[in-house]
């Protein structure tokens, strides 16, 4: 007997919508950054996950080729009092000046992804794994529908219907639960659990102890009728005034506090317990069933793990927007699995903090540099009454020890090491797969590629997980892959709101328009695209730019952090300017004493970085960013950098803008375009980038460099010197596992120049079973 | 050697001249003063044009009216204060520009001034009353299915948005008749595209469509009566009815009877533009539309026929990530939006679209400017744009900065060559010729361009005589 097969509605488009998922985004090959992971692409994701609204939509078009809904869209006759357009397509138009704008915003916040949010119509879209979230977070299918009716001012197009009921009505039915540290899966729905459990492979991963033949409940469950149901008491009148939208918010509001207390008083659930090696296999088996386990956990009645003692300093006030996501992840009185999204410098620490006193149980903050992890332990110290002996760090350079300490601080590439390890590792490594962790907080949650968080999720079994991130968004479209490993999107904040509030940096955006020399020109035509590469890069007009606002900038007294992917160019250019400088192969104690210059000595005021910089390096001081060399077209990289100037500063609502964001990009060549690549995030998050084609006062600055045609010849000739590894951009660390090949002399092969002799494996991908290889690694 | 004269001139790539609408006055100035004697044979044109006048003008015109003899310059004069002797110049600058009177001597030899012969006969039957009755007054019996205003307005914008739809070129809607066309070509609002021969928009027609639509019926009809010879009608006859009807009155039927053939094409044509209604070619009856009405009132603010789109408010909303929103369901409206921007989505009353490089320079390409599309958009700014903070960047613009560079940038990088006029000189026997007469060239400062290899040299237009001398002599020489 084979799994039972659910007929699907649109089984014909079936295979048309799982194209749609593999769909790469063809961006370039410069911007795949992030380890592909093409064998294991969509096992995670559900069948209804795959459905697309966008392919819903077969219309005319129009005489100016615009899609034509006029016909399944009829105007609602008070369209002006309601904010919204709801398209076939599942496009959301949202008017940022209605009066509802409020309620509509924190509606739509929670069941579609924005997808642009400017000044005055903001634009979001229904996909499947934003109606899950929504699902998770406690909405229900009628409600949706029926909110949605409401808000919009032209009726809800049939097809949308239709897609909401789809997505929504198996999603959420099902949780997984460690109880006593036992993985249990629970539903209130006995009859879906039955279901579950006629299915084969299910019946395998199923534990069976003796005592508990049949499903672990004590109390039957209630009757559906119980459920408060909404929209039936109250009569549906269409002409209503807006009033009625409020109105029934309240009661959304009201009725997600109504379940938070039934689902503590009763706990009706029916649950049976599964074989913890086989979890995966579970939650992949019950995505193909149209079942997605959600992750749920009831720290408060945990009485197994003992409470950390850890509170929130009395000083640490959290901000309007951090609490409100974490009313989103504590919404039922338990914690909820989920993805945070704060703008970076909005204080996504601070939020992880405060989730990890909220829990009080063990917590394990996997974050991606050894920098960030002594800035998370920063962190705690600063928020919560965590002291030294309760906080454990586990990386190469520092290892604490990890007995009684409530939380562990560690880097993802220290938990999915494949290699041999020290003793000391190997013992921490082994308490820490012991432990049974209440909280798992993963920090720049979309660096990671979904691969190594499989296996982190393997070796750490945590009650729930909440991950940290500011920009939702890869160049190689796998940031699904999350929904379904860690959870759904809980919180997601406008950019342009947090600024105008203040809690943000105010920032000028520019791009820089630098001519081509005609001699560097020349080159560029004809060079292969390494060198044009380069060529652009190292473009004379380009370095006085930089060089004009790094002291057009000094002498106002800011603090200036200069970007370059190139290392050739990083080197160059910091040189050059007598400027300090850090990449990848500066030592950790050589960055952090740079750092900490470019914090407290007046005197260093510039430094210049390469993208290891581009995460997490947290640079409060700093106000002005100078792009020089970028990684092609990605939205994340510029997102990110302009993170690292983001945090507020002081008087920060006094002035008009107290942060500036340069990119300097090299007229007439590819740069144009990856520029334009780059910025599609921001320009949808509202920013705005003044292209500056001229710099003020820049011929009036004295003795810049490269001014003369020599100057400039020479530096041509250095440029076409360098050797072609030197054109590349560079690799960070541990990312890739590339090998270098470098010149030495035999003496520092026999161990002269402090060199050691050290064989890499690649960890990959060596002699694996292909079946193997799907899963796990 | 020889030189080849390749001048390159820069008058193509210059604007045209903006689009002007003239008002009558200008329109009646820039006639030849024969037109403006057979035109002053009707009363009406007298009446629209004494109307036209300035006050003080006027206020000569009726003390000059029943006075036979010439009247001496100082005499008028004297009836102004000294004060306003600018205002009194302008007056009669006014009245002789358009032929009103003439310098006539008077006996004694002083200069005097004495009205038109024809002005002054028709003036008087105008204002008077007498000579023929106007053809149109005749009374007829009530219409049975007599119209009312709001039927004629909106009859009239639907056929005349008919026209500015074909010039949008939006295809949905019936063609309009190649006589039309014809004038639209001949105003230079359309031009003939060199690939498939279909008529295009040309700049002056993108400028012609943000005109509002009194001005662009008046400049239309301008431009018909240009061509009314060709029809075999009289430009003359044709104003004069033109002006008849603009004293009519609004939702009351008229007459055809007693209009001559000539005049009952032409009153066909102005049906195929919305000026008059007419249920059928035969009717015997016509309704003037506010069209019609509003001619006589270019200049001033003529109650405005509003738009189907209602864009009295403005109804664009631009957003700093480019993207367009418009509240309207016009289709002209949405037509000329097509224009410059990539239309993404038609809702009931909304579209969306967004402004693209390619969708920008689709634009320009078709000789819109910049400038004129960042009027648009600033013209029928939606009112919430008003209020919006600018993104920090003080601008007295209430678009986005950004976009608003962005636009001029896509244009500027349209025009990045510089032309220079030079001649060439090339085919050079030896090189050494070549070599003397380029390093004379570069000592007088006038070499633009020179190529050692292929022996060739451009030099600005102005050094061109000298190095040619210098040519001369140097061969002559050796």
């Amino acid at each position: 007997m084979g799994p039972p097969k659910k007929v699907k509605k649109n089984d014909g488009s079936k295979s048309g919508g799982e194209k749609s998922g593999k769909k790469r985004k063809i961006e370039d090959d410069q911007t795949i950054d992030l380890v592909d992971d093409d064998g294991t692409e969509n096992v995670d994701v559900p069948g209804a996950a795959m459905q697309d609204a966008e392919k819903m939509d077969q219309v005319p078009e129009d005489e100016f080729g615009a899609k034509d809904y006029r016909s399944q869209m009829t105007l609602k006759v008070d369209n002006t009092s309601r904010p919204l357009w709801v398209a076939p397509n599942g496009h959301i138009f949202l008017e940022a000046f209605s009066p509802v704008y409020k309620h509509a915003h924190d509606f739509l916040i929670a069941i579609s992804e924005p997808v642009c949010r400017p000044q005055h119509i903001h634009e979001y879209k229904l996909t499947a794994y934003s109606l899950y979230a929504a699902v998770s977070v406690g909405l229900q299918t009628v409600d949706i529908i029926e909110y949605l009716q409401r808000l919009s001012k032209c009726a809800v197009p049939s097809g949308i219907i239709e897609f909401i009921q789809l997505c929504t009505l198996s999603y959420g039915k099902v949780k997984l639960v460690l109880k006593h540290n036992r993985y249990l899966v629970e539903s209130k729905h006995v009859e879906v659990l039955q279901k579950l459990l006629r299915d084969p492979v299910i019946q395998q991963c199923r534990l069976r102890r003796d005592g508990d033949e049949d499903l672990l409940s004590s109390v039957l469950p209630k009757p559906d009728s119980s459920k408060p149901k909404v929209g039936d008491d109250k009569p549906v009148a269409d002409g209503s005034v807006p009033d009625d939208i409020s109105q029934f918010y309240q009661q959304l509001d009201k009725e997600d506090e109504d379940d938070e207390a039934t689902d503590i008083s009763a706990n009706t659930a029916v649950a049976f317990e599964v074989d913890p090696d086989k979890i995966e296999v579970i939650q992949k088996r019950c995505i193909e069933l149209e079942y997605p386990l959600l992750a749920e956990y009831d720290f408060r009645n945990d009485s197994i793990n003992p409470d950390i003692n850890i509170d929130l300093k009395p000083t640490a006030v959290l901000r309007p927007y951090q609490e409100k996501s974490l009313r989103k992840m504590f919404g039922n009185g338990r914690a909820r699995s989920g993805v945070i999204v704060l703008p970076c410098g909005a204080g996504k620490s601070l939020v992880g903090v405060t989730a990890v006193c909220t829990v009080r149980k063990r917590a394990l903050v996997l974050c991606n540099s050894g920098v960030s992890v002594e800035q998370w332990k920063q962190q705690f110290k600063c928020w919560s009454t965590a002291d030294d002996s309760m906080i454990c760090r586990f990386t190469s350079e520092a290892k604490d020890k990890p007995m009684g300490a409530g939380i562990l601080i560690t880097t993802y590439s220290m938990i999915t090491h494949g290699q041999r390890r020290s003793w000391e590792a190997e013992q921490t490594m082994k308490w820490l797969q012991a432990q049974e962790w209440g909280l798992l907080v993963l920090d720049e949650v979309h660096t990671i590629p979904a691969k190594m968080f499989r296996r982190v999720l393997t070796i750490v079994h945590s009650h729930a997980k909440l991950g940290l991130t500011a920009t939702l968004l890869r160049e190689d479209d796998k940031i699904a892959d999350l929904n379904f490993l860690i959870g759904p999107k809980l919180y997601e904040a406008n950019w342009l709101e947090l600024q105008a509030a203040g809690y943000i940096a105010r920032v000028q955006c520019a791009e820089v328009w630098c001519p081509m020399t005609p001699e560097f020109y020349r080159e560029y035509l004809i060079q292969k695209i390494n060198k044009k590469m380069l060529l652009y890069v190292m473009n004379p007009s380009k370095f006085r730019a930089c060089q004009f606002l790094v002291r057009y900038h000094e002498r106002r007294g800011d603090k200036t952090i200069v970007f370059s992917d190139n290392v050739f160019a990083l080197r160059h250019y910091a040189v050059k300017m007598n400027k300090p400088y850090i990449y990848g192969p500066t030592s950790q104690n050589e960055r952090i004493q740079i750092l900490q210059n470019f914090k407290f000595n007046p005197k260093v005021n510039t430094i210049f970085v390469s993208k290891v910089a581009d995460t997490s390096f947290d640079l409060p001081e700093a106000n002005v960013l100078i792009q020089i060399s970028s990684h092609g077209g990605s939205r994340r990289q510029e997102a990110q950098r302009l993170g690292r100037i983001l945090r507020a500063k002081k008087g920060a609502i006094a002035e008009e803008y107290n942060a500036f964001f340069y990119t300097l990009v090299s007229q007439d060549t590819l740069e144009m375009a990856y520029s334009r690549k780059r910025q599609r995030f921001l320009v949808n998050q509202g920013y705005s980038y003044k292209v500056i084609t001229e710099l003020k006062g820049m011929d009036q600055e004295p003795d810049l460099l490269y001014g003369t045609r020599e100057e400039q010849g020479m530096l041509l000739q250095q440029v076409l010197a360098a050797s072609e590894s030197e054109c590349e951009e560079e690799r960070v660390a541990g990312a890739e596992g590339g090998t270098v090949r470098r010149a030495g002399t035999l003496a520092s092969l026999a161990g002269a120049d402090d060199a050691l002799y050290l064989e890499h494996r690649r960890p990959a991908h060596h002699n694996k079973h292909p079946l193997f290889k799907k899963f796990r690694y | 050697m020889s030189e080849s004269k390749s001048s390159k001139s820069s008058s193509n790539l210059n604007p045209s001249p903006t689009l002007q609408c003239k008002d009558l006055h200008e329109y009646l100035k820039s006639r030849s003063p024969q037109f403006l004697e057979t035109l002053y044979n009707y009363p009406t044109i007298c009446l629209a044009v004494y109307r036209e006048l300035p006050e003080l003008a006027r206020h000569f015109v009726i003390r000059l009216l029943f006075v036979e003899q010439p009247v001496p310059q100082a005499v008028v004069a004297s009836w102004v204060s000294q004060a306003y002797s600018k205002e009194q110049n302008k007056a009669c600058e006014a009245l002789s520009e358009l032929s009103v009177w003439q310098e006539a001597p008077i006996p004694g030899g002083l200069p005097g001034w004495i009205l038109a012969q024809s002005f002054k006969k028709n003036l008087k039957v105008a204002l008077l009353g007498g000579g023929r009755p106007w053809s149109m007054s005749s009374s007829l019996e009530p219409d049975g299915k007599a119209r009312d205003i709001a039927f004629l307005d909106a009859y009239a914008l639907e056929r005349w948005e008919c026209v500015l739809h074909y010039m949008v070129g939006s295809q949905q809607t019936e063609g309009i008749s190649a006589d039309a066309v014809r004038i639209l070509l001949h105003a230079g609002l359309m031009t003939r595209d060199a690939e498939d021969g279909s008529a295009v928009i040309t700049r002056a027609g993108f400028q012609f469509l943000l005109l509002s639509t009194a001005k662009q019926v008046w400049l239309f009809l301008q431009h018909y009566l240009h061509t009314a010879e060709k029809r075999s009608l009289s430009a003359a006859e044709c104003l004069a009815f033109l002006y008849q009807l603009s004293f009519s009155t609004l939702g009351k039927d008229y007459s055809t009877e007693g209009l001559s053939n000539n005049m009952l094409v032409f009153l066909q044509h102005l049906r195929e533009f919305g000026l008059v209604y007419q249920r059928k070619r035969k009717a015997g009856r016509f309704y003037p539309t506010r069209l019609a009405l509003n001619i006589a009132c270019v200049r001033g603010g003529a109650a405005p026929l509003e738009p189907t789109g209602g864009s009295k408010h403005g109804h664009i909303l631009l957003e700093t990530n480019y993207r367009v929103y418009a509240y309207t369901d016009s289709t002209l409206q949405i037509a000329l939006l097509g224009l410059f921007t990539q239309l993404l989505y038609r809702f009931p009353n909304l579209v969306v679209g967004v402004l693209t490089r390619e969708s920008v320079r689709q634009a320009l390409r078709g000789g819109i400017t910049a400038a004129q599309l960042i009027h648009y958009l600033e013209q029928h700014a939606h009112p919430q744009m008003l209020k919006s903070e600018t993104g920090g960047i003080r601008s007295s613009s209430m678009l986005p900065p950004t976009v608003v560079d962005q636009i001029k940038l896509w244009e500027s990088e349209r025009n990045r060559f510089t032309y220079t006029e030079g001649v060439v000189y090339n085919q050079f026997l030896s090189q050494t010729d070549f070599v003397v007469l380029r390093d004379y060239a570069r000592a007088q400062n006038v070499l633009t361009w020179q190529n050692e290899r292929t022996r060739t040299m451009v030099v600005t237009r102005a050094g061109h005589d000298d190095v040619k001398k210098f040519w001369k002599r140097y061969s002559k020489n050796s």
